[in-house]
């Protein structure tokens, strides 16, 4: 997992890889082995959530997401966490401080 | 099966009277399974919200115009609308829901995601406001490769 955050203007903005084959059932199908795919992404600054989404199979192999958060509680040198939990229950999580 | 379906709903019913202010989102694959399977667009909206009823601006969906690779379409999503919720559905997929986010008072609608789409198709964005409304904003695209072929 890559993570980027930058804070500027009072806006931190934030870029992650994740690197998931993120396999549709179809795509699982055809390769004989079972369907995973990340199922919620979390970001974290100071253990308080700042980015929290549940997905599909539809995100694109090793997706990249990008937002937007209101930064005036939080500064540079500050540390984002950013998590997944995927469909068999694996989780990873990985921290960068915020620029 | 009947009662099997009265039951899921009062529990569901009860899941959601109970809930504290700040659900995760997490809780939605959970919460609300049919969200994830619907195929269609609009049996996976009123799966999520109880309703397809949206007032159809305040959101913008921006993609390119011809994705390259279906595989990876990069969709932008952004609103200025304050949010409980905001999902992202398409209808070139064997299931319409993509992502819901969870929002909060950190949270500024310019979500940036790429995704997989099976063929050129329409992408629909809703934004749940805190006024207990929803909002909507589509766009359709062309997809040069379909992306859910591996």
């Amino acid at each position: 997992m890559k993570v980027k955050a930058k804070l500027k203007k009072g806006i931190i903005k934030a870029k992650v890889l994740f690197k998931h084959d993120m396999l549709t059932y179809n795509q699982a199908e055809k390769k004989g082995v079972k369907a995973n795919f990340i199922t919620h992404i979390q970001g974290k600054i100071n253990g308080t959530v700042v980015y929290d989404g549940s997905t599909s199979q539809f995100l694109s192999k090793n997706p990249i997401v990008k937002f937007k958060i209101k930064g005036d509680e939080f500064k540079k040198g500050d540390k984002l966490e950013m998590s997944w939990v995927d469909l068999a229950g694996n989780t990873k999580s990985k921290k960068a401080k915020i620029k | 099966m009947e009662r099997r379906k009265f039951l899921s709903l009062a529990v569901g019913a009860l899941a959601l009277a109970v809930t504290p202010a700040a659900v995760r989102a997490e809780d939605f694959r959970k919460m609300k399974p049919k969200v994830w399977k619907a195929h269609k667009v609009d049996d996976a909206i009123t799966a999520m919200y109880g309703t397809t009823a949206a007032t159809k601006s305040g959101v913008t969906v921006t993609t390119p115009d011809v994705a390259a690779n279906g595989g990876a379409v990069p969709v932008n999503v952004k609103s200025d609308i304050s949010a409980k919720t905001v999902s992202i559905f398409q209808d070139a997929n064997p299931e319409a829901a993509v992502i819901v986010f969870e929002c909060n008072k950190y949270t500024i609608i310019d979500f940036d995601i790429n995704i997989k789409m099976g063929a050129s198709g329409t992408i629909t964005c809703i934004v749940e406001g805190h006024d207990g409304k929803l909002y909507s904003g589509t766009r359709t695209l062309e997809v040069a490769a379909g992306g859910c072929e591996g």
